[in-house]
């Protein structure tokens, strides 16, 4: 049972709440679009795109080109969705990357032994419960999200090492379609991807269920005194990004055929970083799919850029260090003074 | 023969200050001698803390002087009061738990070697030689954390002491103590007052004042009430001083009449793991039920149990005479009961959301089945913002609101929600003389269509403009009853820090109901 009376016994650490976002309230309800990071990245994401447009003018601004970005981000994006539910709530999940790949590997041996359907759906669920054991370690034990995370972060990355080794390769065919089936010129990963975040946009900024993790996120005490089952939704939120993260990491498999224990290596600092830049706050209480999705975007087409300037990939990481910081510190500048 | 008074320590005179307009104190005057034990004493929201603040360079007064042993003293920060030998020790406390006695009382001013080792031996030696003048018995290598309230304000005065004070501030020092630690307390209190320090002693237990105190000085409403000699004023003049301000406001709302019917909420041997004994009430529908006690009598947690926030060990919440198990507050609110919190800023407002989006929290549910009806929200709660005159931009972050504002957006969330059962914790803290009579007069209009209304309040004059009926709280558990009609602030008062008893059986019980573990 929820106990929050200690902190009205011993209201030890009155801090001013958190730095005031520009723009005053959430954004599900109003639409105005101030100087928020959203504004930055989408004005820089518009910059970047007509820059490069400029520079090389037959090979960037193509259709071959354009579907290659949409299919690099397209797993990405899935996975952003997830993380944005969480952090709109206040958390975040470090253990994604290593979900990803464990999902995948797990699904590929299970491939050997079940029929088809049933190794995915096996896939799936154990990525669900993955995404479970995260929340309740935070919902219920109480430890931080980052202690906790870390923690399975290592845990998944093992068992995806233990069962797969390096990898399991040569998986079967029609396996594989769930990755490479194309339509309408597009590959699966990416109207995966449309119907994820359509679905994710609508729930989060729509509904009555998702709308809660704003509370949440903005002030969890007052959320639970207002009757929102937090725990409750802490571990759900944990889970629909298990189970995201665990979908990717299998569409991602079937792919490229292969089911390797380093895939998805580093995908979670990436998609955080998305995600911020698309307005979300590591204190909860803000942000929305669009965001999301621009997040990855943009780092997506940064990664495209520099292919094309031939840059090493080391640029990258400095320019999508230097936004990250920039955007958000702006953002914070700009924040109304009190 | 008389002797000249020794010129004081510390005066404060004709001291000031408002807070964006409202005023908190107002020709407020204090006189502390050397050696002396000086009691301040006056209700919540007198303006004790705010004085003691601006002693100890928190913030500056507006007006007045303070002068230091003759010498006119302005500090603009609390290092400068400590360097002048004014120091505090709060109610929160200010250690670093996972750091030893002695280094707690060295913070940031250890005695260091060469190249700015510290000196473990040296500061241990100070360290024990400072417990040993205050008479403690205390591992100067222990871990704060690992030390009881107790102990843990002990090292607070012993770092106190070794700042060199000569005035030393104690915000009720004895809220967290048993009676073996309070004696042990005032012991320490009384060596330090024949060495020559003085103290501010800020309480409002009387018969403690009485048994350490020298002098007191009386705060009413931010007002200066007058200085005595304890042993020459007595309990009754100065229960009189402290609360003997013109009633409310507001006229009594009309009496509710006795209840016909069965009550609405009954709380039946109530007991929680720390604080709350064998609580039984009953509340009826159409009245408003005031739980009146001094601060830590248990007043909020009882609150937070019967919403489900607080465990309970024993006992039964009955809803109109059902039984509930109430595990959590949605199952409290699923059943009729809304809670508004004391603690606005912490567990009632999301400070980045609009007013809209905060009156919404509670009552999700009742807007579309699966998808937000936004509009029908917005009108819903526009409409009772109207009705409760709520003057903000509806569209700001709530934390650019002003109190009132704040606290009409915490009322509208529970007003969208129409609890039978409302349970209201301090509902005019913090907020203007208009807006409090705003709160009464809608109070009184969800009474009278039949709400049963729970009030919790440390300001006995709102408990009396407000309450059909009083309950008293002392030490976790009912002192007793207070109907309307025999209510008045003294009796209250007796009974939440005396009981009825002689003095001196109360002030045995009192330590005793303190002692909560």
């Amino acid at each position: 049972m929820p106990d929050v009376s200690d902190k009205v016994i011993n209201p030890v650490s009155r801090q001013p709440g958190n730095p005031s976002v520009p723009g005053s309230s959430l954004s599900f309800r109003h639409s105005s679009f101030p100087l928020t990071r959203e504004t930055i990245l989408l004005a820089l994401t518009v910059l970047a795109a007509a820059t490069a447009s400029f520079a090389f003018p037959r090979s960037f601004p193509t259709w071959p080109n354009l579907t290659a970005l949409l299919r690099n981000m397209a797993l990405d994006g899935v996975m952003a969705c997830g993380m944005m539910v969480l952090m709109v709530g206040g958390l975040f999940d470090l253990s994604i990357g290593s979900m990803f790949s464990m999902a995948g590997v797990l699904t590929a041996w299970m491939l050997g032994v079940l029929p088809g359907g049933v190794a995915v759906a096996a896939g799936l669920g154990i990525a669900a419960l993955g995404g479970a054991l995260n929340g309740w370690i935070v919902a219920k034990v109480k430890v931080n999200a980052l202690i906790a995370t870390l923690g399975t972060m290592q845990i998944f990355r093992g068992v995806a090492v233990l069962v797969g080794g390096p990898g399991i390769s040569s998986l079967s065919a029609g396996f594989g379609r769930i990755g490479q089936t194309e339509w309408l010129g597009l590959q699966s990963p990416i109207w995966l991807l449309v119907g994820v975040s359509i679905a994710g946009q609508f729930l989060l900024a729509k509904t009555r269920f998702f709308r809660r993790y704003y509370y949440i996120g903005a002030n969890p005490k007052a959320a639970l005194l207002s009757g929102i089952r937090v725990e409750q939704m802490q571990v759900f939120a944990f889970v629909l990004m298990g189970l995201l993260a665990g979908l990717a990491g299998i569409v991602f498999a079937a792919r490229v055929g292969t089911a390797t224990s380093t895939a998805g290596d580093g995908a979670e600092l990436r998609i955080i970083t998305a995600v911020i830049l698309g307005g979300a706050s590591l204190s909860g209480g803000r942000g929305t799919i669009w965001g999301a999705l621009a997040g990855v975007l943009f780092i997506a087409l940064i990664n495209n850029i520099m292919i094309f300037a031939r840059l090493s990939p080391e640029w990258q990481s400095i320019v999508i260090g230097c936004v990250l910081v920039l955007a958000v510190g702006l953002d914070r500048l700009w924040a109304p003074k009190r | 023969m008389s002797v000249a008074p020794p010129q004081p320590l510390l005066e404060a005179r004709g001291i000031e200050k408002s807070f964006s307009g409202v005023r908190a104190l107002h020709g407020v005057h204090l006189q502390v001698r050397q050696g002396e034990i000086h009691a301040v004493l006056g209700e919540n929201g007198a303006g004790k803390s705010t004085l003691m603040h601006i002693l100890a360079g928190i913030f500056p007064p507006d007006e007045g002087e303070i002068h230091l042993q003759g010498q006119p003293a302005r500090f603009s920060n609390p290092l400068e009061a400590q360097r002048a030998g004014i120091s505090m020790v709060f109610q929160e406390r200010s250690l670093a738990g996972p750091l030893s006695v002695a280094e707690n009382i060295f913070f940031g001013r250890q005695p260091t070697r060469k190249c700015g080792v510290i000196d473990r031996e040296a500061m241990h030696r100070s360290s024990q030689e400072i417990l040993q003048e205050l008479g403690m018995e205390m591992r100067v290598d222990a871990l704060v954390e690992n030390l009881s309230p107790a102990e843990q304000q002990m090292v607070e005065i012993a770092k106190a002491l070794s700042l060199n004070a000569r005035l030393l501030v104690l915000d009720e020092p004895t809220a967290a103590l048993n009676k073996s630690e309070t004696v042990a307390l005032f012991k320490v209190m009384k060596r330090l007052a024949s060495r020559g320090v003085a103290i501010i002693y800020i309480s409002h237990l009387l018969p403690e004042i009485y048994e350490i105190c020298d002098r007191v000085t009386v705060l009413r409403d931010g007002g200066y009430q007058g200085s005595f000699e304890l042993k020459d004023i007595s309990e009754d003049a100065l229960i009189n001083r402290m609360v003997g301000r013109p009633l409310a406001e507001l006229a009594r709302r009309p009496n509710a009449g006795l209840a016909k019917s069965a009550p609405a909420l009954e709380v039946r041997g109530l007991n929680d793991r720390l604080l709350l004994r064998d609580i039984s009430f009953t509340a009826h529908a159409g009245q408003v039920t005031a739980i009146a006690g001094l601060a830590g009598s248990g007043r909020t947690e009882l609150a937070l149990c019967i919403f489900g926030a607080r465990r309970i060990t024993s006992g039964q919440v009955l809803v109109n005479g059902r039984p509930l198990s109430i595990r959590s507050p949605k199952d409290a609110i699923d059943a009729g009961i809304g809670y508004l919190t004391e603690d606005r800023k912490e567990m009632g407002v999301f400070l980045q959301m609009d007013a809209v989006e905060n009156a919404a929290a509670a009552a999700l549910d009742q807007f579309g089945s699966w998808w937000m009806d936004d509009r029908k929200l917005e009108q819903e709660t526009l409409g009772i913002a109207r009705r409760l005159r709520f003057n903000g931009r509806s569209t700001q972050a709530v934390e650019q609101l002003s109190g009132g504002n704040q606290q009409k957006v915490m009322l509208a969330r529970w007003l969208l929600r129409r609890p039978s059962i409302l349970v209201v914790d301090e509902p005019t803290r913090g907020i203007d003389i208009g807006a409090k009579r705003e709160v009464y007069e809608l109070l009184s209009g969800l009474a009278a269509e039949g709400t049963c209304i729970v009030l919790i309040s440390s300001e006995l004059p709102e408990i009396l403009t407000l309450a059909d009926r009083i309950l008293v709280l002392r030490g976790g558990r009912i002192a007793g009853e207070v109907t309307r009609s025999e209510a008045t602030q003294e009796n209250i008062l007796r009974m939440a820090a005396l009981g009825v008893e002689s003095r001196q059986a109360t002030t045995e019980k009192l330590r005793g109901a303190q002692c909560r573990m």
